[in-house]
This record gives structure tokens, C-alpha cells and sequence, in this order.
């Protein structure tokens, strides 16, 4: 024995800086370590793992092509062939398990001499290209031909070879040069273990055999979704970024955090000097573990984009150009605007909106700017629009507005309920998981008007579909509950000892009321009470029942109800408190849970406490130095409402664009222009832009330092690659205003941000930079019981002690079809737009969404003579617009489907005012309309681009102006 | 406009009086619509609110109505208070 090695001591670490060959075994049974010897050390390893993985924790590194760990053994390339005492042959240490007492040797001659063949034989139909291949210095082909001292190909170049295979351009961020494809079907084990797509295959037998994106398809005209694990397991340039390909090999890298979806997936930004080259997702990334989609991986040229705003300008009405000036200028000049219209109108006349985008220290500034500097509660987030059900309807029953699990927690689910949400899409890298998981075995159960992708998963074992009527989530879910109920599915155990008796009861009597049948529902909900029985029945009796849920829930004028029903479900059936069970929201933005954790909404400050409370009101009085108003602020459809009434007259929005993003595009369209003073910080100018005063240049998650918190609670830092274009990180910016209002703010370093928030909001009292750079990353609650945080929330007893059944009536929306609007209009995302599409359309994203179109069952067509393709007026109570027609099969008859992605589109002309009963959340999910073909744009969108050319033209002129 | 801002509030508050019922007592329901009220609105909205009580003929649900009252009566308690 020479040494002996602990790989727990640097298993973290190792598993993040280097390729251990093969993943952590999956299959262990127990915790059983077993310990052998390779090359004469000791080891101790986890039963199951691969002999590859075990020598690499001992930092014995044994040659490999095929083997990486992201990805299950396959032991085709033979290189890392080793001894074992006392068995026959050179087995594949990838292939092979670790086994008590096993002698391993990893380096002989005979072993040198097998690993130099292989890589004779690899070499001699591969381009000898090297010094000119974008892969040069970062090519697995290359090292192994350094490590095994391949010295001579006896074999030649001239016979039959691949060297001239014609390369695939097609997809827009990277290229397949199958000249350069060893055949070790990383990328194709890859597509099928990682991302789940099954897009690639080996086409063909023996030489002929190649790497295809099925039938012969350009990589653009295949299934492929652009994830990017194919080009992640290529070990050679044959899938290699086109950026790297432009610009040579990153030569440094910076861990940070996706600022799309919230996932929150870690990446390396990898960067030359100030450019960033590429972004690789980050093994060491607790939510997304190496994996990611194709918006966090390849859609990041935005933050370099021409258009971004580089200087501040001002104006002093919107029919004017800008006028580009210092930035002492324009915040002077909005701070002067702001105390006059105080001065005029009062305290409450103006307010501000912080961003779901932006980080939490930046969303935590934005709102104490409101409370301290602006004196009233007039502040509200997007999550308004999108997910302030789940924190109304969490926060009543299960006590945290908050999901109760980990993403990984999912792999430990029998049993997953996915209601209103379309992952594969919209949390692309959390879709894949799940995948995954069904993959197992775990069965899946969708209650979503539309068939979604997450149906076609292959191998799905048992799949359930609830096609519901847009509007009738309640129904549905108290029909669920009915069933669990009566028919004795209940844990009443976990009831009794967890949920508070008296509201359980009369939840109990309330749910087992034959009104609540699945039979007597499906009249309303269009779901036929058997497959509402047997959902049931499979959700409860599963073992772990996991619910998923997204905007199809909380967007709708019960959305706040649905989510309780929800809960009420998970805690009848006893799926809180555990792994593979839970409540869990899907996020839609990066930092929608940080937004609403760091007391962006008007009731409530930092970590959900009420602003009526006096205790927490006095604890932020005493740190910032002021009186806090104690009453609720306005919402933003409260603000826009008190617009058009002429008693709010300014606004300050960080990082949104309510213009394009809330419903009823010209109700908000009137509102901003009724404000006497707009602004607008972002890096774009964006559809609200258009009508501010002050427009502040606002700096990309690449360019400032901060945190997000991700949909599981997850807070990961944001690090500063790059300088922000305009000179300022947001944060600085709204310092700026504090200050110039004469509020003092003097914070050098997000940390010291992050610190008064830890002081302040007792979830988050043991965060802090220095804690979030030792362990990763930390999920909320964080404190001095839970030092490290918490993965899986209510596994002793919720924050409010016991769990709280709530009555949920359901109440029908008023939005109803009838003869003059007979069908029904829902809204959703795709997989390479996101959100508004301000970044996305900014990338070469496009090239798969460059416009949005209405999706419409092929009998609905037929009935108004429409054909694929066709221009369709889409009419509703709220407004008119048109948008091409897309026949598709995935919807129900009655129902269409779009898009808001592009500003010109208009989708939310037609959305309504109508909202969630208890936060106002709009009902973007259930609109009435009507459809018909015609030949022209709506008169909206005659507008929208007349008004589009002036605004941009001012700001051409301002940039004019410039000296 | 400002007929048709009280109109909405009226809507408003009539929807969170027909979700928190369920079956509950008129009384129970009455508060529980005024608590919500008071926990999540905007202090000019609150008083708007109160004030389209003055009109007999206004379309708030005998419940809201309630509910409203009630919040009445509390906001006039804090001013005194």
C-alpha cells in the first residue's frame, strides 16, 4: 500500500473539476463501500461504482474515449482496458464494478500496447488536422493520442476513409463535421439519458455506420431540440459551438447562473479576455447537474447585441426624441420629476415595479427605494401576473409561499401529477429530469387542455391525459379530491398527526359532497369521470405522489383557489414532508421566487412578513432609518387603473416590460400614457420604454453580481463576467435614485445588500456570500436552526404548525363562450422564446419561432374554411388582433392556443381584465373569442407599428444628437 | 372613469365574497371577505371601497355588502384609535 485515500473528503470537488468516466452509481443498494487497490492504492468507493470512477477519485486517471460522466458505461472504444488479478482477459474499466479486495492495474506494457492500437486505428480515419481544428486544446482525441504515445499510424491515410463526410451547418450555434466522429455514441446517449429527446441514432452497420439526427436529417429539420448535451459529449470537434469555432478556446471560465427560466441552471461562462466565448452548463450546478436547453446554453448573444442601451436619455413628453445625457443628468432629472409630482399629487401617487429578472439584491433595492425613499407601498413584481397565487394559496394552507422540494426530488416520485405546465418546453432542464424519472417507471398523470410533449416522452410506461375545459382547474381538483375521499384513499395517519382537525373536517364534509363527483363534474370540466377516478386512485396510491404545477394553474380568476385545492390534495393523501412527494410551482422566470421572497409585493416586506405587522414593520424602521407606511400599496392593475383615474402619475419599472407582458394590452397602453413621468431601466428599449420619460441602460446577468433564487428555494450567485456596457450594474443605478431623492443608500458590494437582507428576513438569516461560495448554493430557509438550508420543506411540522385544509368552492369564470365568441383562447410559451422575447428574439432563436401563430383544431378550421397558414382575426371582448393560422391536433376541439412572444403579435390586446380573485393574478389562460379569416393586420397592430417606427426613430435621433 | 373604477372594485370584491364562501355562514364569510380586504388592499382602494356604500343601488352582493360594512367600521375604529 502506498497511500491510503478518503474520496469523501474531495469527492465534491474532484466531481466538479474533472471527468470521472462514469456516473455515481445509480443502482446502489444501502450505503455498502467497498475497497480495492489500483496501482497499488487503497480505495474505499460506494458499491456499484465503476473501477473507471474509482481510480479517477484516486487520481488515477485512466485513458477513455467513450466513457464520460454524465453518461451510463457503454465500453465500445476499449481504451480504458485494465488488469485485474485473477481474471482472464483486459476488461473495460468503465464496464466494470468495483469488487471487495480487487487488484487492480492500470498501466502495464501489454495495456500501453492494446490503448496505442486503439488509438492507431482511430487516428487512421481521422483528419490529422490539428493545428487548424477548433477542438485544438480541448480535445479528448487529442489528449489520448498524447497519453497512450501513439507515435506511428502503420496503417497509412489513403485507404477507404471519411475524411471527406460533407459537415451540417444547418443548426445556427454549432456544427457536425462527421469527418472528425470517432463513433463512441457519446452524443447519442447523450440526447437519449440526458435530454430525453431521442434525437439522434448510429445509422447504418460497420464502416457505413454514422451519426444521424434521424433519417438522414439536417440537424435543423430533426427532432433535435439544441440542448447542447451532444456538443457537451463530443470528445473531438465533430459537435463543436460555432462560437468556439469564430473565436478559438475560452481561456478562463466563471461559474454563474442562467438568467432565463427558473430552473436556474449553473453555468460556466467561458471567456476570452471580456468576450464570452461559450456558456457550459456546470456540473458542480445543484439544479441542473450538467445539463441544459437551448436558451441557457447557446441564446446569450443578446448581451451584445446592437441594440443594447448604451447611454441614459430623457424627454419630457413620449412625442419627443430622446436626448442622451450623463447619468448624473437623468437621475437628477427623474428625481426632480418624482418629488414634484409627490409635491402635486401625494405621497401615494407614485410607486414602482421591481423585476423577476433581476437579481435579489437588485429586487430588494428597488423595493426599499418604494418603502423608504418613495414613503408608500406602492411596489409590485411580474410575479403578479404569473405566480402571486401560489404564494396567496401556499402560504394559507402549507404556511411558506414557497414549493416544498428539490428537483431532484423528483426521481424519488412513483407518481407525478404535472397540471398547467409544460416542462419540456418551458423548464426545459427540469423537463428532462422528469423524463428521466418516467423513463423508470414513475407514472405520469396531465391535466392540461393541450397534449403536451411531456406525453410523448419515449418508454412511458402509463400516461394519463385530463383534457379540461380552459377555466375549470377547481372542478377538476375537487373531483380528485372527492374520489380520494370516498373512496378511503386518505393518509389519515399524516392527517391526523400534521393537519389541523377542524378544518379538515369541514373540508372533508365539503369535498365528499356528491356535487363534487367526478361524474357530476364532468359536465363542467369535460374530463370523463373514469379517467378522473383512476387518476386519482394512481396519484394516491403510488408510494410518492408529486404534483407539478405551472401558469395553467395560478392564471385564472381562481388560480389562488386551484392552489389550494392542490394542497389540499397532497395533504389528504400525506405527499408533503418527504422526498418524491410534494407542492411544487414551476417558475416561470429566473428569479420569480426571489422577487417575491424579497418583498417586492405591496402587503408584504422582505421574507412574506405583512407591512401591518409591528414587530417586523419596527425591525425594518430601525435598520433603514424611517417610518414605514402600514398599509398595502397598489398592485399593477390597481396602478393602472389609478393611472387612467389621474391619481398615479409616475412609475419606475426595473426589468419589465408590462407593455407587452399584462393583459389587455390597450387598458396598459393608456395607462402609461396617462403618467407624467415613466421610468424605465433595461437593457433594451422594450415595449414600456417606448412610453417613458427616463430610460436608465440596465446591465445583463453577464455584467453585475447578485443572487437568484430558483423555483426549488435555491439561492445561486450571479457573478460579474463582464463590465456592464452602460457603467453601472442595476443595483447602483437605483442606489443613484435613493440618493438623489435623498434617501441615503451606500452599499459598495451586492454582499453587504445580501447581509442587510439576512439581518432583516429571518428565512435567510444565515445567507451570506461568503457561505453561498463554500457550499454552492443554499436553499431557503437558511438560519440558525437550518445552517445549511433546507432541500425538503414541512418534514417535522409546517411554519404555521399544522397543515390547513381550505374550502375551495369553485366558482366559474365569467369569461365564457357563447355564440358571439364560441371558442376558447389559452396562452403558453415554446422552447426557444422566453417570455417577452426581448432577449431571445435577439438571438438566433428565430430561426425556430420568428413568429407566433394561433393554434387551432383541424375540425374548428374546417368549420370557418380556414387552412394552415391562412391570416386569422382573433376577436374577443377586450380587442382584436391577427395572427396566422397553425391547424394542430393538440388541441381540443373549442380551443386555441398562442404565443406572446413578439410584441407585434398582440396576443394580450385579446386577454382580459378579468383576474384571481384573492391577488389580482390576470386570467391569461381563459379568453373567449371568436375567429375569422382576413387580409389585413388588426387596427391595433396598424398602431403598434406606426407608434413602433416613431419610437425607434427617437431614439435613432438621440443617438444623433450624441457629441 | 371614476364610476367605472367603483364599478371594478365592486366586481372585485364581490368575487372574493363568492370564493370565500363554501357553504360557510353569511356572518363567517362577511369576515373573512373584510379581513381579506384589509390584509391586501390599497389604502385608497379600501376607502373607495367604503365610500360606494352611500349608494343603496350598488352591485355589491348582499354578502360583500356586508363584508364592506364591516370594513367600515374597522377603518373608522383605527382612525379613532
Amino acid at each position: 500500500m502506498i497511500q491510503h485515500f478518503d474520496p469523501k473528503q474531495h469527492a465534491k470537488q474532484a466531481e466538479h473539476s474533472k471527468d470521472l468516466g462514469t456516473p455515481f452509481p445509480s443502482q446502489t443498494v444501502g450505503t455498502a463501500s467497498v475497497s480495492l487497490a489500483i496501482d497499488g492504492v487503497t480505495i474505499s468507493v460506494p458499491e456499484g461504482t465503476s473501477v473507471l470512477r474509482a481510480a479517477a477519485l484516486a487520481d488515477i486517471n485512466i485513458p477513455k474515449l467513450c466513457a464520460t460522466d454524465s453518461l451510463e458505461p457503454f465500453g465500445s472504444c476499449r481504451l480504458c482496458a485494465v488488469q485485474v488479478e485473477g481474471r482472464r482477459g483486459l476488461p473495460a474499466a468503465c464496464t466494470t464494478p468495483v469488487a471487495e479486495g480487487m487488484k487492480v492495474t492500470t498501466q502495464n506494457e501489454r495495456l500501453a500496447k492494446l490503448r496505442r492500437n486503439v488509438m492507431e486505428l482511430y487516428i487512421s480515419d481521422h483528419p490529422l488536422d490539428c493545428l487548424t481544428c477548433p477542438a485544438n486544446g480541448d480535445c479528448e482525441l487529442q489528449d489520448m493520442a498524447g497519453s497512450v504515445g501513439l507515435r506511428e499510424v502503420r496503417y497509412g491515410f489513403t485507404g477507404e476513409n471519411h475524411l471527406d463526410a460533407v459537415k451540417d451547418e444547418s443548426n445556427p450555434y454549432f456544427s457536425f463535421d462527421s469527418s472528425k466522429c470517432i463513433l463512441c455514441s457519446r452524443c447519442v446517449r447523450a440526447c437519449d439519458e440526458v435530454q430525453g429527446t431521442f434525437a439522434l441514432t448510429i445509422d447504418g452497420r460497420g464502416f457505413d455506420s454514422k451519426v444521424s439526427a434521424g433519417q438522414n436529417n439536417a440537424f435543423m429539420d430533426s427532432d433535435c431540440v439544441s440542448c447542447g448535451a451532444c456538443v457537451q459529449a463530443c470528445p473531438t470537434a465533430t459537435l463543436m459551438e460555432k462560437s468556439v469555432i469564430d473565436h478559438g478556446v475560452p481561456d478562463r471560465s466563471v461559474v454563474t447562473t442562467c438568467a432565463y427560466c427558473g430552473v436556474g441552471c449553473s453555468f460556466e461562462a467561458q471567456m476570452k479576455g471580456d468576450q464570452l466565448v461559450r456558456m457550459v452548463p456546470y456540473k458542480g450546478g445543484d439544479a441542473n447537474h450538467g445539463h441544459s436547453c437551448v436558451k441557457g446554453r447557446f441564446a446569450f448573444g443578446y448581451a451584445t447585441h446592437p441594440d443594447r442601451l448604451t447611454t441614459p436619455m430623457i424627454r419630457d413628453s413620449i412625442d419627443q426624441p430622446w436626448r442622451e445625457v450623463s447619468w448624473e443628468e437623468a437621475i437628477g432629472f427623474a428625481a426632480s420629476r418624482l418629488k414634484a409630482i409627490q409635491a402635486e399629487h401625494g405621497r401615494e401617487s407614485i410607486g414602482g415595479i421591481t423585476s423577476s429578472r433581476c437579481t435579489n439584491e437588485e429586487t430588494y433595492l428597488v423595493q426599499k427605494l418604494i418603502r423608504a425613499a418613495f414613503g408608500n407601498n406602492n411596489t409590485d413584481t411580474c410575479a403578479r401576473v404569473c405566480h402571486s397565487p401560489t404564494g396567496y394559496g401556499l402560504k394559507t394552507t402549507l404556511g411558506e409561499s414557497a414549493g416544498t422540494q428539490t428537483f431532484d426530488s423528483v426521481m424519488k416520485a412513483d407518481a407525478i401529477i404535472v397540471i398547467g405546465a409544460n416542462p419540456t418546453d418551458a423548464h426545459p432542464v427540469f423537463g428532462s429530469l422528469m423524463r428521466k424519472r418516467l423513463r423508470q417507471g414513475a407514472k405520469l398523470i396531465v391535466a392540461d387542455p393541450r397534449r403536451i410533449d411531456l406525453l410523448k416522452t419515449p418508454h412511458l410506461g402509463e400516461a394519463q391525459h385530463l383534457p379540461l375545459r380552459p377555466g375549470t382547474n377547481v372542478a377538476l381538483v375537487n373531483a380528485l379530491g372527492h374520489v380520494v375521499v370516498t373512496e378511503g384513499l386518505e393518509d389519515k395517519a399524516f392527517v391526523a398527526k400534521r393537519c389541523d382537525t377542524d378544518a379538515y373536517n369541514r373540508w372533508r364534509e365539503f369535498i365528499a359532497e356528491p356535487r363534487h363527483s367526478p361524474e357530476a363534474s364532468e359536465a363542467i370540466t369535460g374530463v370523463p369521470a373514469k379517467a378522473v377516478r383512476q387518476a386519482a386512485r394512481t396519484y394516491a396510491s403510488a408510494g410518492n405522489g408529486a404534483i407539478y404545477y405551472g401558469l395553467g394553474v395560478t392564471e385564472h380568476s381562481q388560480g389562488s383557489t386551484m392552489v389550494m385545492g392542490i394542497a389540499n390534495l397532497a395533504l389528504a393523501t400525506g405527499n408533503i414532508g418527504r422526498e418524491g412527494v410534494g407542492v411544487n410551482p414551476l417558475r416561470g422566470q429566473n428569479n420569480v421566487q426571489g422577487s417575491c421572497d424579497m418583498g417586492s409585493f405591496p402587503h408584504e416586506l422582505p421574507g412574506y412578513q405583512h407591512v401591518a405587522d409591528p414587530i417586523a414593520r419596527g425591525r425594518f424602521e430601525s435598520v433603514w432609518g424611517v417610518t414605514l407606511d402600514d398599509e398595502p400599496g397598489l398592485r399593477i392593475p390597481n396602478m393602472f387603473d389609478a393611472a387612467i383615474e389621474g391619481t398615479f402619475k409616475a412609475l419606475y419599472v426595473q426589468g419589465e416590460d408590462i407593455a407587452q407582458s399584462d393583459p389587455n394590452t390597450q387598458h396598459v397602453e393608456a395607462a402609461l400614457t396617462s403618467l407624467d413621468c415613466l421610468i424605465v431601466q433595461d437593457i433594451f428599449l422594450n415595449e414600456t420604454a417606448k412610453f417613458a420619460h427616463v430610460l436608465l441602460p440596465g446591465s445583463s446577468f453577464l455584467e453585475k453580481n447578485g443572487t437568484f433564487t430558483n423555483a426549488e428555494r435555491r439561492i445561486n450567485r450571479v457573478r460579474k463576467v463582464t463590465p456592464p456596457v452602460a457603467g453601472k450594474e442595476d443595483w447602483e443605478v437605483t442606489q443613484d435614485l435613493a440618493n438623489a431623492l435623498g434617501y441615503p443608500m451606500h452599499y459598495t458590494h451586492p454582499s453587504e445588500i445580501m447581509d442587510e437582507i439576512a439581518q432583516l428576513t429571518p428565512s435567510f438569516a444565515g445567507v451570506s456570500y461568503a457561505k453561498l461560495e463554500e457550499r454552492g448554493s443554499l436553499q431557503w430557509p437558511c438560519n440558525a436552526e437550518y445552517p445549511l438550508g433546507m432541500p425538503t420543506m414541512h418534514e417535522v411540522d409546517f411554519p404555521i404548525g399544522l397543515g390547513r385544509f381550505a374550502i375551495t368552492e369553485y366558482v366559474a369564470t365569467e369569461e365564457r363562450a357563447n355564440r358571439r365568441f364560441p371558442l376558447l383562447l389559452t396562452t403558453g410559451r415554446i422552447l426557444s422564446q422566453y417570455n417577452v422575447g426581448a432577449q431571445t428574439r435577439r438571438t438566433d432563436n428565430q430561426r425556430w419561432h420568428d413568429e407566433d401563430v394561433l393554434e387551432l383544431h383541424p375540425s374548428d378550421a374546417e368549420l370557418r374554411g380556414v387552412r394552415d397558414g391562412d391570416w386569422l382575426g382573433i376577436t374577443s371582448r377586450s380587442g382584436q388582433t391577427v395572427l396566422r393560422a397553425r391547424l394542430s391536433e393538440r388541441m381540443q376541439p373549442g380551443v386555441v392556443y398562442t404565443t406572446f412572444h413578439h410584441p407585434g403579435s398582440g396576443a394580450n390586446v385579446i386577454t382580459t381584465d378579468n383576474s384571481d380573485w384573492a391577488t389580482n393574478c390576470p386570467e391569461y389562460k381563459v379568453t373567449a373569442v371568436q375567429v375569422e379569416k382576413v387580409s389585413q393586420p388588426s387596427a391595433w397592430q396598424q398602431r403598434f407599428s406606426t407608434f413602433d417606427l416613431i419610437q425607434r426613430d427617437h431614439l435613432a435621433n438621440a443617438h444623433q444628437e450624441a457629441p | 372613469m371614476s364610476l367605472q373604477k367603483d364599478t371594478h372594485l365592486i366586481h372585485m370584491t364581490n368575487q372574493i365574497a363568492a370564493n370565500l364562501g363554501g357553504g360557510r355562514d353569511a356572518e363567517t364569510v362577511a369576515a373573512a371577505t373584510c379581513h381579506h380586504l384589509e390584509t391586501f388592499w390599497a389604502r385608497s382602494m379600501k376607502h373607495r371601497l367604503v365610500a360606494t356604500l352611500e349608494c343603496e343601488d350598488s352591485e355589491l352582493s348582499p354578502m360583500a355588502r356586508r363584508a364592506v360594512t364591516l370594513l367600515a367600521e374597522r377603518l373608522a375604529k383605527r382612525h379613532a384609535g
